[in-house]
C-alpha cells in the first residue's frame, strides 16, 4: 500500500442525527486509499450508512444533524462543496431501491445521470445498454421502473451508479434483495471495474460469505465506532470478538473455528474464509475422506 | 391429519401494465403446519405468487384456493384474518402514526377487546426488541427495523398462514436470529409458513419443502436436500446453496452425508468419521 | 395503479402535440391561464374552452382526460351551487327566485357558470401540457432558456409528485386491506389520505438526495438523452399562441360590452334546474367515488 494515494480521509468525524441524543458515529478517523475494495459490516445501527453518507457530503449538507471533524474526498472537503457536485467523482447506491427510482423508464433512469455528467447522447445508449448488460438487465430499457421486482430494482439503481463511471462507488447494502448468482455476479463486476478502471468499491454488507471472497479490506463498526479494521483473514480470524459483538462469520470459518474448539482440528488462529479454502483445508488435515 | 390450506389450480398472472407474464400454469397445494420456502431468481415470479394467497393479486386465470374459498370472490379484508402477509418492501405496508398504532391496527380490525389488543401488541413489542420504538413514526426508523416491525404487525393478527416476504433483507445476525425464531415459534403454534427468501443459510435450516420458481413456472417443488444437491437445478435458477453445503459437495471426505444444511452438522460428520486431532 | 388512479401525467403517444416542444405548450397553457382570469364572459371561456377540446382530440388523450374531468367537473359543481346562492360578486345581487330556504342570486348564476368554464378552459390546456410533454423534456427546455434551478427542480419535483402520490395511495389502501381494514364510507379513507402524504414527503425527501448523488443540479455542461430541439415551426407557434392569448386577455378587459352580469337573463326555472343538477351531480359522484374506492 505504500504508493497508493489516499482518496478518502476522515478525520475526527462525529455526528449525531437532529432527533437522537446518541452520536451514530464517535470520532471515527479513517483513510480510504484509490483502487481499494472494502466491505463495511456490522449490527443494525452501527453507523455504516451514516459512514456512507458522510462520503459524498450528504452528511452534512443535506441531513440535519450535529457535524463535527472532516471528511476529504478526492481532495474536496465535503463540508466546502454541494452533493451534485461531489457526485462527479462519488457514486452512491442507497439501501432502499425504491426511493431513488424516479423516471418513467430504465433507460431514462440510468439516462439521468448521465445527463448530468454531460456525456453525448451518442454514447449514452452504449454506456446504458452496457450498464443493463452488466447487471442483467438487457431488454428491460423501456419498462417502468415501478413495475420491477424487488431484486430487479436494485439491479437499476446499480446500473444508474455504475454508468457514470465515478472514480468511488460507494453501495449500502446493494444486493439484500438479489439473488445469489446475482449477488455474486455483482460482487465480481464491482470487482472487474475495481481491477481494470482503478475503481474504489465501498460496500456495505451483512453476507460475509461474499465479502471474504472479495474484499481486499474489512472495516467493522460498532456503535458508531470503528472495532475492526483488516484484511478478511484478520478480520474473521477474530472469531470470539465478531460473536461478542454480535456478527457473524463466514461458514467456512465457522466451521474451522468449531473443530478447533472441539479439537477435531488445530489452526493456531488462522482460520480458512472462503470455501476453496475451506476444501482445501479439509483436504490438508483430514485427506480425501474414508 | 393435514388439512389443504392453499390449493392453486392453473394459476396465470399477467400485469396489466406492460403485458407483463409473471405467472404461468402454476399448480401447487400448501398442507396447514407446512413450512415452505419459496426460491427463484429475480424476478421468477415469487412475489407475484404469494400475493396470490392473500388476495391482493388476483389470477388473471386459473384459479386460487384459500381455505375452500376461491379468492376471485373474496376482498383482501376478508382473507386478512386467515393470511397474513409481510410485504417484500417495508414502506408499501406501514401507514401508521406510530410503531404502536402500526401493531394495533390489525388486531383491532378483527374485532378484538382492547386489552387482548394490548395485550398482543407488548407481546409483539418483545418479541421483535422494539421497545425503544414504540412511539417512533414507522417512516422515520432504518429500513431493517422497519422491516421488523411490518414482522411484527402481521405477527400481532395471528393469521393460521403467515408469509414472509425476504424477512432476512436487510437483518444483521442478531434481527436475523429474530426471523428464526418467529419460524420456530409459528411452527409451534402450527400456523402454515410461506417464506420466500434469497438467504440460503436461513431456508436450509428453517424449512421442510421448497418450491423453486423460473421465468414465472414453478420448476420443483422437492425439500432443501434434495434441492441444494441439484447442481444443474440450482444454477438454472439463478441460486446457490449456502456455503457449507457447497464445502460438503465438494469435499469428499463427507461420503455419504454430504449434503449438509447448517455447520453443525458438517462438524457432526467429521466428528464421527474423524478421531481428534493428535495435537 | 389499480381503481383509484388519475392519470395527471404523460400519456404516451406521438401526435402533433406530442412532438412539439415543450415550450411553446407551457407558454399558450399559461397564456390560456391569464385569459381565463381576465373575464367572465362565458361565451368567451366557452370558446377557449371549446378550442381546449380540440387540442385533447388531436392528441387523442380523450381517454385520460375524461378521467380527470370525471372526478373534476363534479367538484366544480359546488362552485355552482355556493356561488348562485351566495355570489362572489360586488352586490348589489338581483334575486331570480327561492330555493328551499335559499334565494338564487342572478348574478351568481352568471359567476357560478363563468368560475365552472374558467375551471375547464383553463385546466384543459394544462391537460393537454401535460399529457403530452416528458417531464425530462420540460426540464431540458427551461433549463435552456435559464429557468433558475430550483424553480425548475421545484416544477418537476411537483409533476413527479402526482404520480407519486397516486402511487403512494394505492400502496396505502393495498397495505390496510391487508390487515383486514373495516369500516367503510369516508371515515374509512381518510385516515389514509395522511400516511400518503407522510409517505410522499419522506419520498421526496430521499429522492431529492438520490437525484443529488447523481450530480443532479451541478455545474457544467449538460446533455439530453432525449432529443429536446425548438424548431422554426415550435417558435413560429409559441409566438403566434402567445400574441393571440395576450390580444384577446387585452380585448377582453378593455371590452366593457363582455359584461354579461347583468344582461344574460336566467329565468327561474332554468335557474333551480341548474343548481339542482350540480348540487345532485355532486352528491351522486361523492357517493360513486366512495363506493368505488372502498369496492375490490
Ligand atoms: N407492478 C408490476 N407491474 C408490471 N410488472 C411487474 C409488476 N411487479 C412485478 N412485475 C414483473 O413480474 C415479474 C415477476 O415479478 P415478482 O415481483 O413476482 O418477482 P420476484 O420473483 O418476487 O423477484 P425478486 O426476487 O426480485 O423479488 C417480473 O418480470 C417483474 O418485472
Ligand atoms: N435519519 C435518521 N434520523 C435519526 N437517527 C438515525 C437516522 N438514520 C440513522 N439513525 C441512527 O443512527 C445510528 C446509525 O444508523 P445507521 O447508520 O443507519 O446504521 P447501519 O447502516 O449500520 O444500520 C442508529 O442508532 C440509527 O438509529
Ligand atoms: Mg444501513
Ligand atoms: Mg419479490
Amino acid at each position: 500500500m505504500e504508493d497508493k494515494k489516499p482518496i478518502i480521509e476522515l478525520k475526527d468525524v462525529t455526528f449525531t442525527y437532529a432527533s437522537t441524543e446518541t452520536p451514530a458515529l464517535k470520532g471515527v478517523n479513517l483513510t480510504i486509499y484509490e483502487g481499494e475494495y472494502v466491505a463495511l459490516m456490522g449490527l443494525n445501527g452501527a453507523g455504516k450508512t451514516t459512514l456512507q453518507l458522510t462520503f459524498n457530503g450528504v452528511i452534512p449538507n443535506m441531513m440535519m444533524g450535529d457535524f463535527e471533524g472532516t471528511v476529504i474526498v478526492s481532495g474536496m472537503d465535503t463540508d466546502e462543496y454541494p452533493v451534485r457536485e461531489m457526485a462527479k467523482v462519488i457514486g452512491l447506491v442507497f439501501d432502499n431501491p425504491e426511493f431513488q427510482l424516479s423516471q418513467m423508464t430504465v433507460a431514462e433512469e440510468i439516462a439521468l445521470g448521465l445527463e448530468n455528467i454531460g456525456t453525448p447522447p451518442a454514447e449514452m445508449h452504449r454506456i446504458i445498454a452496457e450498464s443493463l448488460e452488466i447487471v442483467g438487465l438487457s431488454g428491460f430499457e423501456d419498462r417502468s421502473p415501478f413495475g420491477l421486482s424487488g431484486g430487479q430494482q436494485q439491479r437499476l439503481s446499480i446500473a444508474s451508479a455504475l454508468a457514470m463511471k465515478p472514480r468511488i462507488v460507494v453501495m449500502d447494502e446493494p444486493t439484500s434483495n438479489v439473488d445469489p448468482i446475482g449477488k455474486e455476479e455483482i460482487f465480481a463486476v464491482a470487482a472487474q471495474l475495481n481491477r481494470e478502471r482503478g475503481m474504489t468499491v465501498i460496500m456495505a454488507e451483512h453476507e460475509v460469505e461474499v465479502m471474504a471472497a472479495y474484499a481486499d479490506r474489512i472495516i467493522v463498526l460498532h456503535k458508531g465506532e470503528i472495532v475492526l479494521n483488516g484484511t478478511p483473514h484478520e478480520v474473521f480470524t477474530q472469531v470470539d470478538t465478531l460473536k461478542s459483538i454480535g456478527l457473524r462469520v463466514p461458514q467456512a470459518t465457522e466451521l474451522a473455528y468449531q473443530l478447533d474448539q472441539k479439537r477435531l482440528a488445530s489452526y493456531a488462529g488462522k482460520y480458512p474464509v472462503t470455501t476453496e479454502e475451506a476444501v482445501q483445508d479439509l483436504t490438508d488435515k483430514f485427506g480425501k475422506g474414508g | 391429519m393435514p388439512e389443504e390450506k392453499i390449493v392453486c389450480q392453473n394459476l396465470g398472472h399477467v400485469y396489466p401494465r406492460g403485458k407483463i407474464v409473471a405467472l404461468e400454469n402454476v399448480n401447487l397445494t400448501i398442507c396447514s403446519q407446512e413450512i415452505i420456502g419459496v426460491i427463484g431468481q429475480n424476478g421468477s415470479g415469487k412475489t407475484t405468487l404469494v400475493k396470490h394467497f392473500n388476495g391482493l393479486l388476483k389470477p388473471t386465470s386459473g384459479k386460487v384456493i384459500v381455505e375452500g374459498n376461491d379468492t376471485a370472490k373474496k376482498k383482501v379484508q376478508e382473507l386478512a384474518a386467515h393470511v397474513g402477509y409481510v410485504f417484500q418492501n417495508p414502506n408499501h405496508q406501514l401507514f401508521a402514526k406510530t410503531v404502536e398504532h402500526e401493531l394495533e391496527f390489525g388486531p383491532t380490525n378483527l374485532g378484538l377487546s382492547r386489552e387482548e389488543v394490548e395485550e398482543r401488541r407488548e407481546k409483539a413489542i418483545e418479541f421483535f426488541g422494539l421497545q425503544d420504538l414504540r412511539l417512533s413514526h414507522p417512516y422515520r426508523i432504518s429500513f431493517p427495523l422497519r422491516k421488523l416491525v411490518s414482522m411484527a404487525a402481521v405477527y400481532t393478527m395471528r393469521p393460521a398462514v403467515f408469509i414472509l416476504d425476504e424477512p432476512t433483507t436487510g437483518q444483521d445476525n442478531i434481527t436475523t436470529r429474530t426471523v428464526y425464531r418467529l419460524i420456530e415459534r409459528l411452527r409451534e403454534e402450527g400456523s402454515t409458513v410461506i417464506c420466500v427468501a434469497h438467504d440460503m443459510i436461513l431456508l436450509a435450516e428453517v424449512v421442510d419443502r421448497m418450491i423453486v420458481m423460473r421465468n414465472s413456472h414453478l420448476i420443483a417443488d422437492a425439500s432443501p436436500r434434495e434441492v441444494f444437491s441439484d447442481t444443474e437445478l440450482m444454477h438454472s435458477t439463478h441460486i446457490t446453496p449456502p456455503q457449507i453445503t457447497s464445502i460438503g459437495l465438494r469435499w469428499p471426505g463427507f461420503g455419504e452425508k454430504k449434503v449438509l444444511l447448517s455447520v453443525d452438522e458438517a462438524v457432526t460428520a467429521i466428528n464421527s468419521s474423524n478421531p481428534p486431532a493428535n495435537s | 395503479m389499480q381503481g383509484v388512479a388519475i392519470p395527471i401525467t404523460m400519456v404516451a403517444g406521438d401526435s402533433y402535440i406530442h412532438r412539439l416542444n415543450p415550450l411553446p405548450k407551457l407558454f399558450i397553457a399559461l397564456g390560456v391561464l391569464i385569459l381565463s382570469f381576465a373575464t367572465r364572459n362565458p361565451l368567451v371561456l366557452g370558446v377557449v374552452f371549446a378550442l381546449g377540446l380540440v387540442f385533447v382530440t388531436a392528441a387523442g388523450i380523450w381517454k385520460s382526460y375524461l378521467r380527470v374531468v370525471g372526478i373534476l367537473f363534479p367538484i366544480s359543481l359546488t362552485l355552482v351551487v355556493m356561488q348562485s346562492i351566495a355570489p362572489a360578486f360586488p352586490r348589489p345581487w338581483t334575486p331570480i327566485t327561492d330555493f328551499g330556504p335559499f334565494t338564487i342570486y342572478q348574478e351568481g348564476i352568471y359567476s357560478g357558470v363563468s368560475m365552472l368554464l374558467r375551471i375547464f378552459s383553463m385546466t384543459t390546456f394544462a391537460l393537454v401540457m401535460i399529457m403530452t410533454t416528458h417531464p425530462s423534456d420540460l426540464f431540458t427546455s427551461l433549463q435552456k432558456i435559464g429557468m433558475p434551478y430550483v424553480l425548475n427542480f421545484i416544477l418537476t419535483m411537483t409533476l413527479q409528485l402526482i404520480p407519486i402520490l397516486q402511487n403512494e395511495f394505492a400502496i396505502v389502501l393495498s397495505a390496510q386491506k391487508s390487515r383486514g381494514m373495516k369500516g367503510s364510507g369516508f371515515g374509512a379513507v381518510l385516515p389514509s389520505m395522511v400516511p400518503v402524504f407522510v409517505g410522499a414527503i419522506e419520498r421526496v425527501q430521499q429522492l431529492s438526495i438520490s437525484l443529488e448523488s447523481r450530480a443532479f443540479g451541478s455545474t457544467g455542461i449538460k446533455t439530453s438523452f432525449r432529443n429536446v430541439t425548438m424548431s422554426l415551426k415550435d417558435y413560429v407557434i409559441m409566438v403566434l399562441g402567445v400574441l393571440a392569448t395576450l390580444a384577446t386577455t387585452v380585448w377582453v378587459i378593455a371590452d366593457k360590452s363582455l359584461d354579461w352580469s347583468r344582461t344574460l337573463i336566467f329565468p327561474p326555472t332554468l335557474s333551480i334546474i341548474i343548481v339542482a343538477l350540480a348540487a345532485i351531480g355532486f352528491v351522486a359522484f361523492f357517493i360513486l367515488a366512495i363506493s368505488y374506492v372502498l369496492r375490490a
